[in-house]
């Protein structure tokens, strides 16, 4: 098991997309070296409370490649530490990405790569059409507000980052894209999904927004359009070489509140840093995610993690923090949540209670995911090639926050 | 040309996996340490040495274990997934 | 089930558990909100815990204050004293003096630096009173390095219990004999079983909560009890303690909130104090088995952990 391990280098971004969850993004608030340094020196020097296998190093903003000079910086002085000190993950660490995509092809950005590339993951944000991208995709306002908070323009990027997909995708062939919908993108999924792949992205991973913006009639719609979808990856034969998270074999299922008495969420298993120096269960309860509550931080890189502010992370269970119709629920697999989201939804300040505003959206999914399977082995047994497919098909990736 | 010539163990494979992983690290390491830095950068060079032995040893071993076939211009090659070893031609 | 309403008839009213009452003026309830309170404990079914600030109370309020059978918590004093046969007396901290009533259980709120320092005047309190509930006000200051000195001192304690049990006495003393006097949880249950009226007639989970933050209430008696996510209170939604058999522990809603943000999580020392106890509870009681025959139905097992969130991956 990999500890993910994530510095907010900037709270600052090119884009001020109209779905983003990080509401107080600024330009203020960028990670100075000395912070950073303290943090990675506190974390290595500390072995012994990190004792997973492998590491992955995430940065993450705002957009992260407005940093590249610092994280740069950071990861130079993370191999040779790692290094110097005999740390065992210098056998087994990452460095991971999530970028909007415009800056991917600077020459720093690109000079970063060559130089990391054994290590390197990257994600690239595309929401597929133009005009779906574009919806939501869109510039910041050139910022006139005293404390740098930023709003939306009418520009969309999407011209700016589609030019960098076919430089991505060479440098990292398998590569996937996250896909977010909210309830004005629910029409264009098919299209959107159809023309992701048209780019040659074969991994699609694609998620409804954890927030409570779901309108009456949403769960229709979106189940028409992932029937849609679903038709046309079967009859277009995407299925063998493509993967869409919609469709996962793995959901719809009843949970037993023994068994399958897992945290969905790693919160707690993780760690952000941000410019300040405070650290977080995740990157998610940093204040400029939280729209209703305080900031839920548990250390700071002078005094390290306060151990008794992760133990309701680390016993959270699936059962305590579910309401009963969660429990009832006969779907409930694959039915996913975010730990930042709930606690931001909360009726109190806790971690323990669920929100359930996906609810209707992933009964539509598990609907559409049915008729998906079956219609997709029907068709398989009659071309008498489902053993092979089961064998050999690209498999979705777990669904990702 | 691909060729499938056997499986390891998920313990085997872990090892292999583990020196990869080193291999690449330290490779990406050099480009950034300077002999100026002696200390490390002889730690370095002595670390490379022996992990690119360690890295011939598996595949020496695991060949003479499994009794895997190989060419002249051909090499092995790990699906670190599944396990599979191939002849890459 | 709520059973039980706890009314701070001042904002002086004495503090009989973790928290300092940090009020320094007066400040009586209002006996609009008094009459009412007792009225909605009537109407709820509730026993009604009047605790007291330390000095006499005017005689329109002891009139009230008697139209509902209820227990009277109150503070140890020379001076007047608020009821002349209260229920429960706190003392805050050691006085040198010797206990009047002999009778009444005590709490005594002492901090550990206190404990460790007047062990054996409170072994000495043990046998002089029917029951001792002592409450270390600052448990969560305390460090691994400091739990041998615990030790030490439940050890000595547990000497003295001993001693008395083996003379035929049945003391009563909170850390080393409920545990083996329980065969269930006897834990606080704040907002479960129990709910307080503070002075300014609003209600909290407990005292603790209203002399940290008086708008974290949960409602007020015109408007009605309204606490929010309140299966969290509950011992079947508390993952690590619904594997626990400290059943002695408070297991303190408020400690659990202030020192893990979560009032279902304890913190790490919380569980090593309460599982000190039952580890010397279970010790004292196998030492007076080698004696006498005692309590054989009681089964305490030997665990090999003190923390059981280091065990949790074992549930």
């Amino acid at each position: 098991m990999a500890k993910n391990i994530t510095f907010i280098v900037t709270k600052d971004c090119q884009l001020a997309c109209k779905y983003c969850y990080l509401v107080g993004k600024n330009m203020k608030e960028r990670m100075s070296w000395e912070t950073a340094k303290e943090f990675i020196d506190y974390v290595l020097s500390h072995e012994s409370e990190f004792p997973e296998e492998s590491v992955i190093w995430d940065f993450i903003g705002g957009e992260p490649f407005l940093e590249i000079a610092l994280i740069d910086r950071i990861c130079d002085y993370l191999k040779l530490r790692m290094f110097e000190l005999n740390h065992h993950w210098f056998n087994s660490y990452r460095f991971s990405f999530s970028t909007n995509g415009i800056n991917y092809h600077t020459p720093e950005v690109q000079r970063f790569i060559e130089k990391n590339r054994d290590h390197l993951s990257i994600g690239i944000t595309i929401d597929g059409t133009e005009r779906k991208h574009d919806m939501n995709r869109v510039y910041k306002q050139p910022s006139t507000d005293p404390n740098g908070i930023t709003l939306s323009s009418d520009k969309g990027s999407y011209n700016d980052v589609v030019r960098n997909i076919p430089l991505w995708l060479k440098q990292f062939p398998d590569a996937g894209t996250k896909v977010t919908i909210s309830s004005t993108d629910i029409p264009y999924i098919t299209e959107s999904v159809l023309h992701l792949y048209s780019l040659g992205i074969h991994q699609v991973n694609i998620n409804v927004v954890f927030e409570d913006v779901w309108q009456e009639g949403d769960d229709s719609r979106f189940e028409e359009q992932l029937m849609t979808l679903a038709d046309a990856i079967i009859d277009g034969g995407y299925y063998e070489d493509y993967a869409c998270s919609f469709f996962s074999e793995q959901i719809g299922k009843p949970l037993d509140p023994e068994r399958d008495n897992q945290n969905w969420c790693g919160a707690g298993r993780m760690l952000s840093v941000d410019a300040a120096g405070k650290l977080y269960p995740c990157t998610r309860f940093a204040q400029y995610s939280l729209r209703e509550k305080r900031a839920l931080v548990i250390g700071n890189i002078k005094d390290g993690i306060n151990q008794n502010l992760l133990r309701p992370f680390l016993t959270l269970d699936r059962v305590t923090q579910s309401p009963q119709k969660c429990l009832d629920c006969e779907v409930a697999s694959g039915c996913a949540w975010c730990q930042g989201e709930n606690y931001d939804a909360a009726r109190t300040n806790t971690i323990y209670e669920r929100s359930t505003a996906i609810c209707l959206m992933h009964k539509a999914r598990v609907r559409a995911n049915n008729y998906y399977w079956n219609k997709l082995y029907r068709k398989l047994e009659l071309e008498e090639h489902r053993e092979e497919y089961e064998k050999n098909h690209r498999k979705s990736n777990p669904e990702i926050c | 040309m691909k060729t499938k010539i056997g499986y390891v163990t998920a313990e085997e494979r872990d090892e292999i996996q583990s020196l990869f992983e080193r291999r690449n690290g330290l490779s990406e390491l050099a480009k950034i340490l300077t002999p100026d830095n002696d200390v490390l950068y002889q730690k370095l060079v002595k670390d490379m040495g022996e992990t690119g032995t360690k890295f011939q040893n598996w595949w020496d071993r695991m060949a003479a274990q499994y009794q895997w076939q190989g060419t002249e211009n051909g090499h092995w090659e790990i699906n670190f997934e599944t396990c599979e070893i191939f002849l890459s031609e | 089930m709520m059973q039980y309403l706890v009314i701070l008839l001042d904002d002086t009213s004495v503090s009989y558990c973790h928290c300092d009452n940090p009020h320094k003026e007066r400040r009586l309830i209002g006996l609009d909100d008094l009459r009412m309170s007792i009225r909605y404990a009537m109407m709820e079914n509730l026993m009604v815990q009047m605790v007291y600030p330390n000095y006499a109370l005017p005689q329109e309020y002891l009139d009230v204050i008697d139209t509902i059978d209820h227990h009277d918590i109150v503070p140890w004093g020379t001076g007047d004293r608020p009821v002349q046969e209260p229920d429960v007396v706190v003392m805050d901290g050691l006085s040198g003096e010797s206990p009047v009533l002999r009778n009444v259980p005590y709490v005594l709120r002492i901090t550990k630096a206190g404990l460790f320092k007047s062990v054996d005047a409170v072994a000495q309190l043990t046998q002089q009173v029917a029951r001792l509930n002592v409450v270390i006000t600052d448990v969560e200051t305390i460090t691994d390095a400091e739990l041998p000195k615990y030790r030490e001192v439940l050890d000595t304690l547990a000497e003295v219990v001993k001693a008395e049990y083996l003379t035929g006495c049945a003391p009563q003393l909170n850390l080393l004999t409920d545990r083996m006097m329980l065969d269930k949880p006897n834990h606080c249950n704040a907002g479960v079983e129990n709910i307080t009226l503070a002075p300014n007639g609003r209600f909290y989970l407990c005292p603790a909560f209203y002399y940290t933050d008086a708008d974290d209430n949960v409602g007020s008696v015109a408007e009605g009890l309204d606490i929010r996510n309140p299966q969290l209170l509950r011992l079947d939604h508390a993952p690590l303690c619904r594997h626990c058999d400290v059943w002695h522990c408070r297991r303190c809603v408020w400690l659990n909130r202030k020192m893990t943000y979560e009032v279902n999580t304890p913190s790490h020392e919380q569980c090593v104090m309460a599982h000190t106890e039952r580890e010397t509870t279970r010790r004292l009681l196998a030492n007076v088995r080698e004696k006498a025959t005692f309590m054989s139905e009681v089964e305490i097992k030997e665990i090999d952990y003190s923390d059981p969130f280091d065990v949790r991956k074992e549930w």
